[in-house]
């Protein structure tokens, strides 16, 4: 199993370019640190207009910084917004090809759609249509990088032949991903041949059988790449200290301060009734639901990484063994830790929890990586 | 560490909830209003507009938003009745909400009932709902002076279900000699939605129950038919104590 990093680039009041510059300034660090302790992936989300949340709202900028302050960690798109007020997929493929040239070869790249009305009602978005110009995206994307020139007829996007530039360095292209959240999208990503970036789940056992299902599924892929890239790579947070019960309290502040910036945010399903939004999004079970019955209010425990390294090996051993290929970890919310303690926190896993684990991952075939 | 700023209300606690009613013991337990049809809008309004009016315990959504609110309900052990409110999209700790800034009712002795089961202070009004192909249509009257005129165009069935969420409203009430916020909190069973987009021919803003609050920007209007379970009041929350810092607590 492998460990990476997962960034929304939550953002304290007040909002000053100092702030700001900090919380951009702190991730790279910590995210150099990471790949020097072994950590094989950094992602970044892309969110607009979600004050204190998230501030990334250009990861491509973020990934690009990172990419070129690192030599090895991979970058990815958690994830690339496929939904037209948005972005072109002209763009997006030039975007992730430029990076991917600009990394040598370590881009990743995770699509989605985007799940609150702040971002779709503040670019316009046709909210009914994010889930069909997701799948048109998904499709034609890798076509302009794959092939010199490349024209189509789309529902959504058409454009007469062009040669899109630059090619990805990966060849035949970087892997695609899909980012997982309501239940039962880990069965799309698996029909289309797509890893799933699973933001939804922080419960073993409540993963395992949706793992299953996709590795199943997966088999009998139509991918809409050139190959099929099946992994699954699954959020969660991370706090490691040698003091269990303080790691856990440390959590608590971490995933109550995530709640509370959350919970500010208008998702779609709570503004916009539509028929392709039914679930929370923004890591719903990364934090308390709110629509929950009053039991089941607080995320569940069994999966997140809060502890001392021993309660570590332990938990990310029941992930790999629920049939999970990367963890990817949140490791800050809103500054709420001092920059120090998040790296010791890093330090500490890197020495004593991730040795245990075995670095061979389900890598996809790209000639270049 | 330092305490973080965080984005709370900035009304004074003292201001706030100056008419409020004196809440009675519940003893109705849950009331279930059958086939009962539900118009419902929301708009988004400028956060300085909304700041504010919010007690300090409340914080708002992002972006700001409003909701309008028309119950028409044809049966039940209430009998037959509509009411309506309006509320500003809120936050205690988590949990979404409406606070109520005005709410009417057709029938005084309904009025009378939720005054003194939820702190409810209903101003008697006509209401007039109805569905018709093309539109949803609502409409609150004063003393014959229409006040609000509420469309919901073009509108389109969903599935039914957990497509739609209402936020439970919070208002003003006395409990024990204290103003305190508590939760009108109902659970819904839905046997048909439509989604439109929703026009506002009128609104006024002041007889609405605050001039300074009106709707700017159109999110969505829903219709629906739809069996209401009306719960009993369960919570409630110091106006000054936000619900993270110990503000909630059961009635």
């Amino acid at each position: 199993m492998e460990f990476g990093l997962i960034y929304e680039l939550s953002t304290p009041r007040p909002f000053t370019r100092e702030t700001q510059k900090a919380v951009y300034e702190n991730a790279i660090e910590q995210v150099v640190l990471a790949e020097q302790l072994g950590f094989s992936s950094v992602w970044c989300v892309e969110h607009h207009f979600l004050e204190e949340y998230s501030h990334a709202s250009c990861p491509e900028m973020f990934l690009t910084a990172v990419a070129r302050a690192t030599s090895r960690i991979r970058v990815g798109f958690g994830i690339a917004t496929c939904v037209p007020a948005m972005h072109h997929p002209i763009r997006w493929a030039e975007k992730a090809a430029f990076l991917d040239i600009l990394s040598g070869g370590r881009v990743e790249f995770g699509t989605g759609r985007s799940s609150t009305w702040n971002e779709l009602g503040g670019f316009d978005a046709v909210i009914d249509d994010t889930k069909k110009t997701w799948d048109e995206y998904i499709r034609v994307i890798p076509q302009m990088w794959m092939n010199e020139r490349y024209g189509y007829e789309g529902q959504f996007h058409r454009m007469p032949e062009r040669n899109v530039l630059p090619k990805p360095w990966q060849d035949p292209h970087p892997p695609m991903w899909v980012a997982v959240t309501a239940a039962g999208t880990e069965l799309e990503a698996a029909d289309r041949g797509m890893g799933a970036l699973i933001l939804s789940i922080a419960d073993v056992e409540r993963c395992a059988p949706r793992i299953a299902a996709y590795r199943e599924r997966v088999k009998h892929a139509t991918p809409v790449g050139a190959f099929v890239n099946e992994q699954i790579a699954i959020a969660n947070w991370l706090y490691c200290h040698p003091d269990n019960a303080l790691a856990k309290q440390r959590g608590d502040e971490l995933v109550g301060t995530f709640g509370y910036m959350a919970g500010q945010t208008i998702e779609v399903s709570e503004a916009y009734p539509a028929n392709n939004y039914k679930a929370l999004g923004l890591l719903s079970s990364l934090r308390p639901d709110p629509s929950a019955p009053d039991a089941q209010k607080k995320p569940p425990e069994s999966g997140l990484c809060f502890g001392s390294p021993a309660q570590l090996i332990e938990t990310c051993r029941r992930w790999e063994e629920a049939g999970a290929d990367q963890l990817v970890f949140m490791v800050q919310a809103r500054e709420h830790l001092p920059q120090q303690e998040v790296l010791d926190s890093l330090k500490l896993f890197g020495r004593e929890v991730l040795p245990h684990f075995s670095r061979q991952a389900r890598r996809p075939v790209a000639v270049n990586a | 560490m330092s305490a973080p700023e965080l984005l709370y209300g900035q009304r004074p606690a003292n201001t706030f909830g100056t008419k409020a009613a004196p809440l009675t013991k519940d003893t109705a337990g849950e009331v279930v209003l059958k086939r009962a049809q539900v118009h419902y809008s929301l708009f988004e309004l400028p956060m300085a507009n909304v700041l504010p009016r919010l007690p300090t315990a409340l914080h708002p959504s992002v972006p700001a938003a409003m909701g309008l609110t028309v119950w028409k309900c044809p049966e039940g052990p209430l009998g037959s009745f509509s009411v309506a409110w309006v509320g500003v999209a809120c936050r205690t700790g988590i949990k979404p909400r409406h606070l109520i800034h005005g709410a009417w009712c057709d029938r005084e002795d309904v009025s009378l009932w939720l005054r003194a089961r939820y702190g409810v202070d209903c101003t008697l009004a006509a209401i007039s709902s109805l569905e018709t192909w093309d539109r949803a249509w609502s409409k609150i009257e004063v003393a014959g002076v229409p006040i609000l005129e509420l469309v919901t165009e073009n509108p389109q069935p969903l599935v039914p279900g957990s497509t739609v969420k209402y936020s439970p409203v919070l208002n003003a009430a006395r409990v024990e000699d204290a103003v305190t916020l508590v939760q009108m909190e109902s659970a819904f069973d839905f046997h048909r939605v439509l989604r439109g987009v929703p026009r506002l021919p009128v609104y006024a803003a002041e007889a609405m129950g605050d001039a300074g609050l009106s709707p700017h920007y159109p999110i969505s209007g829903t219709w629906a038919e739809v069996d209401i379970t009306l719960l009993p009041p369960r919570f409630k929350l110091d106006p000054e104590i936000p619900a993270e810092q110990g503000g909630a607590s059961r009635l």
